[in-house]
């Protein structure tokens, strides 16, 4: 799979920000930003309205924007909901972005959303109906969807085999690209005890056509995805590896959805990484691909 | 089914998340897996990982009811005075009642979830209006964006009904639910009638009506100004239209057409 598989993928590049309510009244009267692009959930605007419906729609017809996606539920066994799917077709059309990224994980059971990205279970079993589902779902999608890897704290039972086969396998099967999100391997790594690297060497980083990054907390035994405190340094040298062994300037979106700053202090957290990205984007490249 | 495990387990999760017995999970992981329909090998997973399993319950709970604790602080406040907020949110997440994945309709399930079941309401009849009214202007502040019928003027006339922004709501307590605070969450027994509407800025904004008011806006949405005028005993026709113009200059009111 060619990363040439996004058309327009060449307008996003450098550290973008996810776009979240209390900023955005101050991001539409703002032009200069010095943001490169946002990246915003539809399901947050879909179907609302009132003034900060209108900010955020404002913004998203002037600047570059991604989408991602929360609670479709990729992995679960509810049908789709044809109205949204839909009333999400058009808004990624609107938007003009190159791709639609959703979480590889199930939100949803019988009906019920639980508003939390739980683990799909790492079975032979869950990767064939994962990959059915993700393959229907690009068939209904007007652009290429990507999945990301998310933060697990448990294995949801008796595994067949580890994460990075489980996502490598959902991946290939659906031929859909990666959304990979360093923070979830850097904690998943806390959490299970590996070498975020030698995990990222295993994978197939040619699919990877967006990295996310965030900050994280630790709880007890249990290292939390947060998204609500500042990146660490440790976070960024691993986007840094990242971005070095994938050899393109793949866009960086740094989330943030808990503590949310300032858009000031935002702004210069997304600058301190902005640097990092184009220090590391100066060197010359090594190559990507596996290992 | 051939997914059947997958499924299996995922419901497993998702009883452990929303379930009472989740609470005393840990005590025994592998007879909650195995009580839940899952093979051996999949119980001892489950005690393998309850740690992070447990960690499940505690992050998806707090989703759920992070939006229920914000936009209702006074109904909380009023039940953890009473020792009933904790059975509460117990009962309304055993109900699986959040079926969207729009993270805003968490709040109106709850709501909706109050409304059907009439939890704690015999001894509270003001609970469900002291609800309601806490996500009144959230409801109108984010009514999706919708356009009024066409060829509606700005001047009521006699012959004319009025037709209410979109997003505008007219509601009738029988208590004076929106002067409850934190400090003292029960309401009056009085009625109350409330317009909530968005103003040009698109801002919730909330009025106290009178009865009189309140019937007119409610009446003249189908009959003309004159009938429900007539019907409601109101002379004073010209203050009556004055009112009108000042709620649609306002945003309440869309504008005015000829009644059928």
């Amino acid at each position: 799979m060619a990363p040439s598989r996004f058309p327009g993928q060449e307008r996003f590049t450098g550290v973008g920000l996810g776009l979240r309510r209390p900023h955005l009244e101050a991001v539409a009267a703002r032009e200069n930003h010095g943001v490169p692009f946002w990246e915003t959930c539809p399901e947050n605007v879909i179907g609302d309205g009132g003034r900060p419906h209108r900010d955020a729609c404002a913004i998203l017809d002037r600047d570059p924007v991604l989408t991602h996606g929360l609670a479709i539920s990729v992995g679960g066994f509810d049908p789709w909901d044809g109205d949204y799917l839909r009333d999400l077709g058009r808004f990624l059309v609107r938007t003009g972005t190159p791709w639609h990224s959703e979480h590889l994980c199930f939100t949803s059971v019988d009906g019920s959303c639980l508003h939390e990205l739980l683990p799909i279970p790492f079975t032979r079993e869950a990767v064939r109906h994962t990959v059915a589902r993700a393959r229907d779902l690009q068939a209904r999608l007007p652009v290429p969807l990507l999945l990301e890897n998310i933060t697990y704290y448990a294995e949801l039972g008796a595994a067949e085999m580890d994460e990075a086969a489980f996502i490598t396998e959902v991946l290939e099967g659906a031929d859909v690209g990666w959304l990979l999100d360093v923070n979830n391997v850097y904690v998943n790594a806390l959490n299970f005890g590996f070498d975020p690297k030698a995990w990222l060497a295993r994978m197939p980083l040619e699919r990877v056509a967006q990295l996310h990054i965030a900050g994280h907390k630790r709880f007890g035994t249990l290292t939390v995805d947060t998204h609500g405190a500042d990146v660490i340094d440790p976070v960024i040298e691993l986007m840094q590896w990242t971005l070095a062994r994938l050899g393109r300037p793949v866009p960086v979106l740094l989330e943030r959805d808990n503590h949310i700053p300032d858009l000031e202090d935002l702004l210069a957290e997304r600058s301190r990484l902005q640097a990092a990205y184009e220090d590391i984007l100066a060197v010359p490249v090594r190559g990507g691909g596996h290992g | 089914m051939a997914e059947a495990r997958t499924l299996v387990l995922q419901r497993a999760l998702a009883s452990l998340v929303l379930d009472p017995e989740g609470e005393t999970f840990e005590d025994d992981p592998t007879a909650f897996a195995l009580s839940r329909g899952l093979p051996d090998a999949d119980a001892q997973s489950f005690r393998q990982f309850s740690e992070g399993l447990a960690a499940y319950r505690e992050l998806a709970r707090l989703s759920l009811l992070d939006p229920i604790e914000t936009m209702f602080p006074i109904t909380k406040t009023l039940l953890v005075r009473e020792d009933a907020w904790e059975a509460c949110v117990d009962a309304f997440l055993q109900a699986r009642c959040v079926a969207s994945r729009h993270y805003r309709d968490i709040a109106p399930a709850f709501l909706g979830w109050l409304a059907e079941t009439g939890w704690g309401q015999a001894t509270r009849p003001y609970l469900l209006e002291l609800a309601h009214v806490e996500l009144l202007e959230v409801l109108v502040a984010r009514f999706p964006e919708a356009e009024p019928p066409p060829g509606l003027h700005p001047d009521p006339g006699l012959q004319d009904r009025l037709v209410l922004d979109p997003a505008t709501q007219v509601v009738s307590y029988r208590h004076a639910v929106h002067r409850t605070s934190e400090a003292a969450p029960v309401p009056e027994a009085r009625p109350t009638h409330l317009l909530a509407y968005r103003d040009g800025e698109g801002r919730p904004q909330l009025m106290d009506l009178t009865p009189a008011a309140a019937a007119l806006l409610v009446r003249a949405q189908t009959e003309s100004l004159g009938e429900a005028a007539a019907a409601l005993g109101l002379a004073d026709l010209a203050a009556t239209t004055g009112l009108l113009k000042d709620l649609r200059e306002r945003g309440a009111i869309a504008g005015f057409q000829a009644a059928s």
